[in-house]
């Protein structure tokens, strides 16, 4: 008893709490709206839509995953394994797809093979004047787009595998006379498998809640449902009952991904001895690796990020550069920064008792923060408009329900690199502190913020850049006058006016370049 | 003596810097809000069909307008949601039936205006003048003048016959102008039939069903679909730009004993809670006088409501059709069931 009121007592101890209730309270909101829903609500989602929206979102992430795997785990094996010319090159460029919304590459791709566009005009010329290719609105668009835009999750993990991975066993494997392809299959895989897991998992959870790229290509699943019931029926609680299943499943694909991520700490090799031999390849085998990596990366990266130069740089592009267009920006700037802030603010607390007192309490509430994870986008609006309709009704409409709206949803990303920015500071070093005669307040001003300023950057940067694509959310709560970037963008693509579309994706995908930076040095899983 | 400004050197100083400066951010944003006459309108309306109208009125008056666009279901909840805080000062959107609904749920101010009486007749517009009839539209057929012959058609009900399958797109079931056809063809021939037809028109569109009329108009110009529902205007506005596509509009069920096309109205109404009344009737008076109603009538390609105010010439005359004989008001409360049938049938 004394305990608790200890701990309630300290007013750091009273921030944690709020901060994880206002994460979990819209969660909770959402719940119970969608239990207590009226029966023939939810008979009538069963009998019509439900079926169907789970086996596509089922279906979609299957498909995905099975080719993120192909692509991410040969490419990550060729720039670890193989020496090329311009193999370093590679290796950084296979990430930059990460920095392409998934939104920006469907509506190029539904370009590309739109009905009449330029991938139909090329196979016409092969196969006769009459030959079609599969339309981008479709099961086979979506994987393709969804595909081209998370397989270097997979690659990033498994490539650091790879890069981590004793050595020996392979050579041992050599040695004993089994070819490399062999050794690949029989060695290699099996120790990576848990990281692929990982990576995998992580590409699920991303598509389960892709609102950007399913909505462009029309494509039913669950996260789009949950949006297109919002925005066409007069009361939320189909909308809620969507989101619950939608919430379970992403759960579901979160467990796994934790627990494959905790097994994989078994496989780790304490020291490395040496690097990994690359074997070298001649000019033939050089030209087709370079062939393969370069169809890659010109697919999810190069030729997107040409169309909208190209695009941009259209006279009626050229027209929409206008004041407003940097309203836009400055809207989009605006809104991230204070997301971030607030993410800061609020995880950093979280981060720290979590650390320094690791009671149930508090280990509780650091939990709680990382339920951003299975709330897609829009979810979180959901959650938060409820919340704010039953509890603050005066606030809606204005810009805070859209920030706490966003610092829920990526307060995940935050506590990323919030965390281990904590756990690399010993106490001993703040212990010595007051020690030497330095008060509580002192010690946190003079030793440790100024040791965590790192992580605090990376953390602030990250939600920063996150915040500045996000869609859904935006779409949903926006106040009056609070278009961004990203609202642009998919106002413009979804009537298929590309030109008009592509400076404001330019500039998101530029502004997202930053942050791959900081994937390939450290935190690869914030993206 | 000179000020210094020291940037503060702790972590601490700095992020209280951070916080500081988004509080002035936030607060000048909002006060920019307040600095000059302006109206906020929420719009339901594609911002390419309704901002240049707006910009016009600027022009004239002076009175900036703020615009949030979005879905109109999305915004009919979201004023109720508001209450009395809401920023909107107008409604503007594309469909009678919620306008009515919004009428219906206190949102909007009933109003008396000698120049709205005089210019938009009163089936257009609701009792009170809560909502006012702005721009007529047709929900009609459009097809490929390569594909389609004209006598193959007749009414719309024949889009649900198996000889279009594959060939047909649709709006989606967000769509407020396929609620509202779909309200008027129950109202004309009952639930049965209707569920009938939406049955149809689900196995004949597949995979062809669209969030925009101008992505329908799109792809049955380019041949991906032979023929598609929508709102006339968006076939006139195309053409425009493109007077070579082979497309073409066919105005549905004017055989005899037939409903009449399913027609709609765009209109707008002031929001009760308004803190700039003037200025608000000012807008409204702007859009229903001659100069406005010509706007929507040559920039738009819709009918305008004001007797005098000729349509665009390419436009199929107004006295050469009939139109359904289902009131406007009445869209509102057909609504409810027939979301629920779209539900059932599971058009997407």
């Amino acid at each position: 008893m004394t305990t608790l009121r200890a701990h309630l007592s300290s007013p750091l101890q009273l921030v944690t709490l709020a901060s994880a209730a206002l994460i979990l309270l819209p969660l909770g909101y959402v719940t119970s709206q969608a239990l207590s829903a009226d029966p023939a609500v939810w008979s009538r989602l069963w009998t019509t839509r439900i079926p169907e929206l789970l086996t596509n979102t089922i279906w979609l992430s299957a498909s995905v995953a099975c080719l993120t795997l192909l692509l991410g785990v040969s490419t990550a094996w060729l720039v670890t394994r193989i020496e090329f010319a311009g193999r370093r090159l590679w290796e950084g460029a296979l990430v930059l797809p990460l920095a392409m919304p998934t939104y920006v590459l469907a509506y190029i791709y539904s370009y590309l093979l739109g009905f009449g566009g330029p991938v139909e005009h090329v196979w016409q010329l092969i196969a006769g004047p009459q030959a079609r290719v599969f339309s981008p609105q479709s099961y086979v668009g979506a994987t393709l787009v969804m595909t081209l835009d998370t397989f270097p999750f997979v690659y990033l993990l498994s490539r650091s595998a790879l890069l981590n991975l004793n050595v020996s066993f392979e050579e041992v494997s050599r040695a004993s006379g089994i070819s490399r392809l062999k050794t690949l299959w029989l060695v290699t895989l099996p120790l990576m498998r848990p990281s692929i897991a990982a990576g995998l998992a992580l590409v699920i959870l991303y598509v389960v809640s892709d609102f950007g790229a399913v909505s462009l290509l029309r494509y039913q699943t669950l996260t789009y449902a949950v949006f297109q019931q919002m925005t066409g029926r007069s009361d939320n609680t189909a909308a809620s009952i969507l989101s619950l299943l939608l919430v379970g499943l992403a759960l579901l694909f979160l467990v796994t991904e934790r627990w494959f991520r905790h097994r994989s700490r078994f496989y780790q090799t304490t020291g490395r001895y040496r690097r990994p031999e690359r074997h070298r390849f001649g000019w033939l085998g050089t030209t087709l690796v370079t062939g393969y990596l370069a169809l890659v990366v010109g697919a999810s990266f190069g030729l997107p990020a040409y169309l909208l130069v190209i695009w941009s740089l259209s006279p009626e592009a050229q027209a929409t550069i206008d004041n407003r267009f940097f309203g836009f920006l400055w809207n989009s700037g605006f809104l991230a920064a204070c997301a971030a802030t607030g993410g800061v603010l609020i995880g950093l607390p979280l981060a720290y008792m979590a650390n320094r007192r690791p009671s149930w309490l508090n280990l509780g509430c650091l939990q709680a923060a990382y339920a951003g994870y299975v709330l897609p986008g829009p979810v979180a609006a959901l959650a938060v408009l409820v919340l704010c309709l039953n509890l603050t009704p005066f606030l809606y409409g204005s810009v805070l329900v859209l920030i706490v709206a966003y610092v829920i949803h990526f307060l995940p990303a935050g506590l990323q690199s919030l965390e281990p920015a904590l756990q690399q500071i010993t106490p001993n070093l703040e212990e010595v502190a007051r020690t030497l005669g330095l008060g509580v307040r002192q010690t946190w001003q003079r030793v440790t913020l100024p040791l965590m300023r790192n992580g605090f950057i990376v953390a602030w940067v990250l939600m920063f850049l996150q915040t500045m694509k996000e869609l859904p959310a935006t779409l949903l709560l926006r106040p009056v006058g609070f278009d961004t970037l990203a609202i642009r963008v998919w106002m413009e693509a979804s009537e298929e006016y590309y030109q008009l579309a592509a400076p404001s994706a330019l500039l998101i995908v530029l502004l997202g370049l930053p942050t791959l930076l900081l994937l390939l040095s450290k935190d690869w899983r914030a993206a | 003596m000179a000020y210094h400004f020291q940037f503060p050197r702790s972590t601490q100083g700095r992020l209280v810097l951070l916080t500081l400066f988004c509080l002035i951010a936030c607060v000048a944003q909002a006060a920019t809000v307040f600095a000059v006459e302006k109206l906020t309108v929420y719009s339901g309306r594609s911002e390419r069909l309704i901002k240049p109208v707006l910009d016009e009125f600027t022009s004239k008056t002076g009175i900036q307008v703020d615009l949030l666009s979005s879905g109109t279901t999305e915004l009919v909840n979201r004023l109720k949601a508001e209450g009395d805080r809401t920023p909107a000062d107008l409604f503007l959107t594309n469909d009678a039936g919620s306008l009515e609904q919004a009428r219906a749920a206190g949102i909007l101010r009933p109003l008396n205006m000698r120049e709205v009486d005089r210019a938009i007749p009163p089936q257009f517009r609701a009792p009170d003048n809560a909502w006012i009839g702005l721009s007529g539209r047709f929900w009609i057929i459009v097809y490929n003048t390569a594909l389609v012959k004209p006598d193959e058609l007749k009414s719309l009900l024949d889009l649900a016959d198996p000889k279009w399958k594959g060939k047909l797109a649709i709006p989606n079931a967000g769509s407020e102008y396929l609620q509202a056809g779909v309200s008027v063809i129950r109202a004309s021939y009952g639930d049965a039939r209707t569920k009938e037809f939406l049955v149809g028109l689900k196995d004949n569109a597949g995979g062809q069903v669209y969030q925009k009329s101008s992505q329908i108009v799109e792809a049955v110009a380019k041949g991906q679909a032979s023929l598609g529902i929508v709102n006339h205007y968006y076939i006139y506005r195309h053409l425009a730009a493109q007077p070579t596509a082979p497309i073409a509009a066919f105005m549905p069920d004017q055989q005899e004993s037939g409903m009449g096309a399913i027609m709609n109205v765009a209109g707008v109404g002031i929001v009760r809670s308004t803190k700039h009344l003037e200025s608000a009737k000012l807008l409204v008076e702007f859009l229903v006088a001659q100069a406005g109603q010509k706007l929507f009538a040559d920039l738009d390609k819709e009918y305008p409501l004001h007797p005098e105010v000729k349509a665009d010439p390419a436009l199929v005359e107004r006295k050469n059709f009939r139109a359904a004989q289902v009131p406007l008001t009445r869209l509102a409360e057909l609504r409810e069931p027939t979301l629920t049938l779209i539900e059932q049938v599971g058009l997407r």
